[in-house]
């Protein structure tokens, strides 16, 4: 090839530090897209034992600001001091309350990112990076990356998620180059429908001002065009990929089937929905015992709610676990259960099918649309839900069948594919001279 | 002068219901009868009337040189005597012209052959009774359920009485033999075979509108063209299809219909032809070419063999345990669980679970009820293991 684009991708997760599927996405696709295009990745947080080839990575921790000669611009950020900021919990990753910007920047200021050029790269020396200081990291990221993106030649932006928008549109006004959306989740997603919060704002105006933005689903495409009024001709769909694993079968020990839940116990994944789902399933099979994997604002309410039921020596709680855990769950679990409110993708439904679990998941849900074999209800279906989970466990015909044609669905997917359908909207869309 | 024998092939199953796990023991009630009614008078209004009506012109306009042939299945017939009645009239008066031939098939369009000989005989004399009944015609050609055939069906058929017997005309089958000939099946005495040009019969069954062939749009001066490609020694040319393919498969818009008018009128201008149906042909042409079908084939995917019906493990396990109840439901004698019994074998049944992908799965999909193969299984044996408690608790108070 004649002239390997030039990609400037933002990320935000990235291994080894991941808390959802944003960090596998961003991870598979780079690594496979570096294949295609000259790829430089700015990240928050960056580990040298977790460097990929042929992708420069340039993690803000480690970064030395001192040596780079600064310029900024005028790019004005008005409609995030103009909100009201509203105290309550309206990120999803942590549960304290947040300041944003309000306590160091009044709301009235107009702060344009040429005022403020002493970040304070601390904020990246953190394990979580969606803890108290969210949007001081934000807006610390977009100023330092904008820095290092100005000294570096690129034909294109591609941004991961509303964490790196105010970055990507800097950049992109400073630059003039062509900006990408890539969205793995939706503030719509997590906190529904009517969350028209900052984080809605920042996401609605960087896709206004992007030239192409690339949702994980169809279904969020959707979701896109319906709650953010942007036009399709600019939306292009890719679905994630999935890296293959060396799976495996365990014994669980127990005599009981296992149904698992395995999510970040928020409203968005629809824990609640899982705990009725299990009742009921208990109502009339009660040698099965249902595991939910993983922790959030809603556990202590679900433990309380189960001892109330008691339901406490069929439904069990592990909090967070790490990938090996996780793995061994998968290996005994009978039926893998995603009851999602709102769910851009799902990898964590191809996981589960990799390890010859069927799955059970919400309407609401991406996935479905790479992999057909699964049994869907939608989410608030608490009958339709235990009734297909019921049948997992009932009739083997189906059980086989759903894993047989499950692996069949994955060998149709890969990062390889997910990274030429990305080229092709760079080449096709982006860059074709007109 | 090659002979035309064109059959259509007349089915509605009875749909069930989307019946859920909570239901078993409380619900007996297992057939979706608001969308049975509705898929049968849009498929009434949209096609059997009209065509109906189209043949009926055709051969008052050709009274001795037009015929056509029909099977029609018996769920379909209970369904048009309960619902509409006016079709089966219809029917019956193309029937008064003496130029319509009925056949044979298994009363429930099922598999029966398959699984239980002794059902499946039951369900042909069924059949063939209810023909009587409606048209005063015995059946004397046998269609099996989506033209399945193998060898020993052929031998099974004709100790039934029958004939003729009609299948797929497939290559490998017939390896250089000449499929516009009649055959011997292997190890019969007195019945003929007769083949389905699956060519022919497929240009308007399934290409009709698409626009991507080349041939598109098939006009009657084209498939003209191809009949009369057909090699010298033809005896006859068996354009086997769905009849839905009229007005419903391809709807009206697409012109079918008048597609269909015109090319018969052609044929029957055309001293060249002769329409002929399977008795007439069995009655008429000797023939001394043995069709020898080991393995079961059909009509049906690109496979033409059983896997529509009998290809994944939902398929199996569903209709082994249908099938798991005949003594049961035999000894009780109970009209009623015979019947429902019966209606669950429909093979459409099964065809809503095959997980095959590509253009055969959007046909299944076409067809399926329910938004999934695996929905269609779960309903299905829910369904089962209601009816297999019914079926205890009968045989415990008949105790």
């Amino acid at each position: 090839m004649q002239n390997k684009p030039k990609v400037l991708m933002l990320g935000w997760e990235f291994p080894p530090l991941i808390n959802g599927g944003l960090g596998v996405a961003t991870s598979g696709l780079s690594k496979e897209l570096s294949k295609l295009v000259d790829l430089s990745l700015i990240l928050p947080k960056s580990d040298i034992n977790y460097v990929l080839k042929n992708v420069e990575t340039i993690g803000l921790n480690n970064f030395d600001i001192e040596n780079f000669k600064l310029r900024s611009s005028d790019h004005d950020y008005t409609f995030l001091s103009n909100i009201d900021f509203v105290q309550a919990n309206l990120l999803p990753y942590q549960e304290k309350e947040i300041d944003l910007f309000q306590k160091k920047y009044a709301a009235t200021d107009q702060f344009s990112l040429k005022d403020k050029l002493r970040a304070d790269i601390d904020v990246f020396n953190t394990n979580d990076l969606y803890d108290g200081a969210i949007g001081e990291r934000v807006y610390n990221f977009a100023k330092l990356a904008s820095l290092i993106a100005l000294q570096k030649d690129f034909d294109i932006i591609h941004a991961h998620d509303w964490m790196t928008f105010v970055a990507a549109m800097e950049i992109k006004a400073q630059s003039g180059k062509k900006l990408v959306l890539h969205i793995h989740s939706l503030e719509i997603d997590r906190n529904g429908p009517d969350s028209k919060g900052w984080i809605y704002q920042l996401e609605k105006s960087a896709m206004d001002y992007a030239d192409a933005i690339i949702p994980v689903s169809h279904y969020t495409g959707e979701m896109i065009r319906n709650f953010y009024s942007i036009p399709a001709s600019k939306i292009y769909p890719v679905h994630n990929g999935i890296d293959q694993v060396q799976s495996f079968r365990s014994d669980s020990s127990l005599p009981e089937k296992i149904v698992l839940f395995l999510g970040r116990i928020t409203g968005q994944k629809g824990p609640e929905y899982f705990f009725e789902t299990a009742s009921k399933v208990l109502e009339f099979i009660p040698n099965v015992r249902f595991v939910m994997a993983g922790s959030g604002n809603m556990l202590k309410g679900l433990i309380e709610m189960g001892a109330f039921k008691h339901l406490g020596n069929k439904i069990h709680f592990t909090g967070f676990l790490t990938q090996e855990k996780v793995r061994h769950l998968y290996s005994i679990a009978d039926v893998y259960v995603m009851p999602s409110v709102s769910e851009p993708f799902g990898l964590s439904a191809l996981e589960a099918a990799q390890f010859g679990v069927p799955v059970v998941i919400s309407k609401q849900s991406g996935v479905a649309e790479v992999m057909p074999s699964t049994l869907k209800a939608d989410y608030w279906d608490v009958e339709k839900m235990a009734s297909n989970i019921i049948s997992i466990l009932k009739y083997k015909g189906l059980r086989d069948q759903l894993v047989k044609d499950a692996y069949h669905d994955l060998s149709k997917i890969s990062w390889t594919k997910s990274a030429a359908d990305v080229y092709n909207i760079y080449t096709h869309n982006l860059l074709a001279t007109n | 002068m090659p002979n035309i024998c064109l059959y259509f092939q007349v089915h509605q199953p009875y749909r069930l219901v989307e019946y859920s796990f909570f239901q078993i023991g409380n619900n007996h009630f297992y057939e979706n009868a608001i969308l049975n009614k509705l898929v049968l008078d849009k498929v009434s209004n949209n096609c059997y009337e009209k065509a109906n009506e189209l043949i009926g012109k055709l051969i008052e306009k050709y009274p001795h040189k037009f015929k056509v042939t029909y099977s029609i299945s018996g769920t379909a017939l209970v369904q048009f005597e309960n619902h509409r009645p006016d079709i089966i009239d219809s029917f019956q008066k193309l029937n008064k012209t003496g130029n319509v031939e009925f056949l044979a098939e298994t009363f429930y369009h099922s598999l029966a052959f398959n699984y239980n000989k002794e059902e499946f005989e039951f369900q042909v004399q069924k059949h063939s009774k209810a023909i009587e009944k409606f048209f005063k015609q015995k059946p004397t050609v046998f269609r099996n359920t989506e033209l399945i055939y193998n060898n020993d069906l052929a031998i099974e058929i004709e100790k039934l009485g029958f004939r003729g017997i009609i299948t797929e005309g497939l290559p490998h089958i017939l390896k250089r033999k000449n499929q516009y000939q009649l055959f011997l099946p292997k190890d019969t005495k007195k019945i003929k075979a007769i083949l389905r040009d699956h060519n022919l019969s497929d240009d308007i069954a399934y290409r009709f509108s698409d626009k991507n062939w080349k041939q598109y749009p098939l006009t009657p001066k084209k498939f003209l063209q191809s009949m009369s490609k057909i090699k010298d020694n033809a005896e006859t040319i068996n354009i086997f299809i769905d009849y839905e393919t009229f007005g419903e498969h391809h709807d009206e818009e697409s012109g079918i219909l008048k597609f269909f008018e015109k090319l018969i009128t052609e044929i029957c201008e055309n001293e060249l032809y002769s329409f002929k149906t399977p008795s007439e042909l069995i009655q008429n042409i000797e023939t001394n070419q043995i069709l020898d079908c080991p393995e079961y084939i059909s009509w049906a995917d690109t496979e033409k063999d059983l896997s529509a019906w009998i290809g994944n493990s939902m398929q199996y396990e569903a209709l082994a345990k249908i099938y798991s109840f005949k003594d049961k439901v035999w000894a009780i004698d109970d009209e009623e669980m015979l019947e429902t019994w019966r209606k669950l074998q429909t093979s459409d049944h099964f065809y809503y679970m095959s997980t095959k992908q590509s253009t055969d799965g959007e046909v299944h999909n076409y067809f399926s009820p329910f938004n999934s193969p695996y929905d269609a299984y779960i309903y299905y044996m829910n369904i089962l293991s209601d009816f297999e408690l019914t079926l205890k608790k009968i045989i415990k108070s008949k105790k």
